[in-house]
């Protein structure tokens, strides 16, 4: 997967036809995406789409303010890693019969990952962090067998404190 | 007061209601009750043409002509599917055209029922806004804002794809209400972009960069047409001296024959007039976009010059160029500020540098049967009032350059897309526009065989468009390009064209072919005065090409002035 050097937030109208011409904007560009989310935004009827890629700064000009009169966007912004705060969720099925019930629970405990389902034989983690955290733990889970995972794609806010934050989202410290 | 209406009734009345005359379109299985329903409204005259596509560039014609919105409508499927090619071409050249389309019942949405397309999809990235109307009762205010969107800020083509169940379903329909127009517009369009100055600190900087500048150079496109700011433009221009240079867009944004006028730059701008931009140290470009068409290798453009860049877009500032003001605007108000911040000045030493560089070129043609000879010969036929849509290929440079427009946006053609087969159709909505001017479609043999079916619906409507055709027995500008750069190896591009003269014939129109410049005065005279529509085949040298050229790509320093040698076989 593309290491994304922008994270794109598009606050855009609650349908379907704006978010498609939305993400066309980007998609016409064949630009590396990392990932794709959507959601509910704090405003009523606005929903909040974020667009993990690699650009440059002239490109990323361009396609905000293309993504700026597009029809049913109402505000969009590119994000450098430095000014943005990016977290996803994942979900991982995982073989869990219970003789490594101890060693599993301890892995995701390292992680601060939550056991949000379980059966006989198999565990449903959660765990939340930036990309590459997410990525270590489904590391860390290989040996025990992973049946599945989810990931939601990051969510993006612009940072609090812009000074402090790492120059690339692959260095993001976790929490 | 609100009455119950069927949604194809609302349709009508709504687009009766926006000022709608003119409809162009074809009918079908998906968009029947909408037909159905059009009987009863005599306010709305349906032009019947021969292939959608038509109906697209005709209603794009329309729209350019007149300012307003221009209508196409068809029917779900192939019907939908034929209208993509014209509402690209008013995409790319911003021109606020509504689509109508038919589509198959809800219940049978994505089902893959009989001629149902995704034709939202499909025009998605050629359209500002798309809508698939869900019920009857969003028909009404989906017209009245797919009308406003059209039309606001930058001007474009919309679509509104209707169900067939949501014509035929009853409604209540409401007349509109103060302030509904638009609802969803956002004033973000107009307002200054993001990091640049704003419109006064732009103007004044820009009016400083003017009166510093040695070599400075005006450029304008069409937004100065889609503004109307001809006068704005021509006082600014006699105000400060500075040469203008139109785009091919920008034709007849200012006249032809002012003194100030440059000509048009880019791959077939003329030597001095690329020459000026290359030497210029100050470029204030208006309403364009600096297409490739017009800068060639953008590393090497104007590589002395600051550039102004004013546009109503402000996606459209810093795109293709690096600028050094910025100004997200109408042109017309922008324009006129510029007037009251900037001194009289003039530029004669620059203007005298200038036409050093100009040069004449010794071009030869059979029989004299030129393009310049059919630009001026047609110009003293039609006198100042005429439009003159053309098509795309050589002729459409050629005429570019030479015909000597007057009348305000009397040259309309296909820009951006460069869609082959748009000056028939289109010429038509423009002949609606201005029935009591002279309207001439002029066209290549082969963009014309693509769309000359369109005589019919002239005929059958009776609009009076005048048909021109360099017919040259190849698709030149092709053929042109396979001279230049693939080894002379013509690869498809003879093409063989019917008798135009027993085509026109066969429609009940006058026809004429002209071999001769003798010829020419007289024949143009009689089209030009016909009632009807008139057809006159122009046999031009066959193998002519357009000079200069900038190679694709190329800077514009390095142009081609004569045919290379014969390829080594």
């Amino acid at each position: 997967m593309a290491e994304p050097t922008h994270a794109l937030s598009v606050l855009l109208d609650d349908d379907v036809f704006a978010l498609n011409r939305a993400v066309g904007v980007v998609r016409r560009r064949n630009l590396p995406i990392a990932s794709i989310a959507v959601g509910p935004s704090h405003i009523p009827g606005a929903s909040r789409l974020t667009v993990m890629m690699q650009t440059d700064d002239a490109g990323a000009d361009r396609m905000v303010k293309q993504l700026q009169k597009t029809y049913g966007v109402r505000e969009a912004e590119l994000l450098r890693a430095a000014d943005a705060v990016a977290r996803e969720v994942a979900l991982v099925r995982v073989h869990a019969p219970a003789e490594v019930h101890q060693e599993l629970t301890e892995v995701a405990e390292l992680f601060k990952a939550e056991l949000v389902d379980e059966g006989p034989d198999v565990f449903v983690l959660q765990v939340t962090g930036a990309a590459w955290f997410i990525l270590s733990f489904i590391r860390a889970l290989e040996r025990f067998g992973i049946i599945e995972v989810a990931r939601s794609g990051a969510v993006v806010v612009r940072s609090a404190a812009p000074t402090s934050r790492p120059s690339s989202f692959a260095a993001e410290t976790v929490l | 007061m609100s009455e119950i209406l069927s949604g194809a009734q609302i349709l009508c009345r709504t687009l009766v209601e926006e000022g709608v005359q003119y409809l162009f379109g074809y009918p079908g299985g998906a968009i029947m009750p909408f037909y159905h329903a059009l009987g009863d409204v005599p306010e709305l005259r349906h032009i019947l043409v021969r292939h959608e596509q038509a109906a697209a560039h005709a209603a794009d014609g329309y729209a350019r002509a007149s300012g307003r919105v221009g209508v196409c409508v068809a029917t779900s499927g192939p019907g939908a599917t034929n209208l993509v090619t014209g509402l690209a071409t008013a995409h790319m050249d911003s021109s606020p055209v509504l689509a109508i389309t038919g589509q198959v019942s809800r219940p049978m949405i994505g089902r893959d029922a009989f001629q149902e397309t995704d034709v939202i999809g499909i025009t998605l990235p050629i359209t500002k806004a798309n809508w698939l109307v869900q019920d009857a009762s969003e028909l009404a205010d989906a017209v009245r804002e797919a009308v406003a969107v059209a039309l606001d800020g930058r001007p474009g083509p919309v679509l509104l794809d209707v169900p067939k169940d949501v014509q035929n379903q009853k409604a209540e329909y409401s007349p509109p209400r103060a302030g509904a127009r638009g609802q969803r517009l956002t004033p973000r369009a107009s307002a200054g972009t993001p990091g640049s100055p704003g419109l006064e600190e732009g103007v004044r900087e820009a009016a400083r960069l003017i009166v510093a500048a040695q070599r400075p150079l005006l450029m304008v496109g069409h937004g100065v047409i889609l503004a109307g700011a001809y006068a704005e433009i021509r006082a600014l221009a006699e105000r400060t001296g500075i040469p203008v240079i139109t785009t091919l867009l920008g034709i007849s944004a200012f006249p032809e024959c002012h003194p100030l006028h440059l000509g048009m730059p880019g791959m077939h701008g003329e030597v001095h007039v690329n020459r000026a931009i290359q030497h210029a140290d100050l470029i204030l470009g208006i309403g364009l976009r600096f297409d490739d068409r017009v800068t060639g290798n953008t590393a090497a453009f104007a590589p002395r010059a600051q550039i102004v860049h004013v546009d109503r877009d402000p996606a459209e500032i810093g795109k293709n160029v690096k600028v050094a003001v910025g100004i997200a605007g109408d042109a017309r108000e922008v324009t006129q500020r510029l007037i009251e911040a900037v001194a009289p000045r003039r530029c004669d030493a620059w203007w005298e540098e200038i036409r050093g560089y100009m040069r004449v070129r010794d071009e030869s043609w059979r029989d004299g049967l030129s393009p310049e000879a059919i630009c001026r010969a047609l110009f003293a036929v039609t006198g100042e009032h005429c439009t003159v849509v053309t098509d795309v290929g050589q002729h459409q440079m050629w005429v570019a350059k030479l015909f000597p427009y007057r009348r305000p946006n009397g040259h309309v053609t296909s820009g951006g897309l460069g869609a082959m087969g748009f000056a028939v159709p289109a010429a038509m909505g423009v002949h609606l526009a201005r029935p009591d001017e002279p309207v001439w479609a002029i066209s290549g043999d082969g963009g014309f065989q693509m769309k000359m079916a369109e005589i019919a619906t002239m005929v059958q409507e009776g609009l009076a468009v005048k048909m021109a055709v360099f017919n040259n027995g190849y698709l030149g500008m092709v053929r042109q390009w396979q001279q230049f750069f693939h080894g002379k190896r013509y690869s498809c591009t003879p093409i063989w064209s019917p008798d135009y003269v027993k085509l026109a014939a066969a429609y009940g129109i006058p026809g004429w072919r002209v071999e001769r410049a003798a010829e020419l005065g007289d024949v143009l005279a009689r089209a030009n005065a016909e009632r009807g529509p008139a057809l006159v085949e122009l046999v031009i040298e066959q193998e002519a090409n357009v000079f200069p050229m900038i190679p694709p790509g190329g800077s514009l320093s390095e142009p081609i002035e004569t045919a290379p040698a014969a390829a080594a076989t």
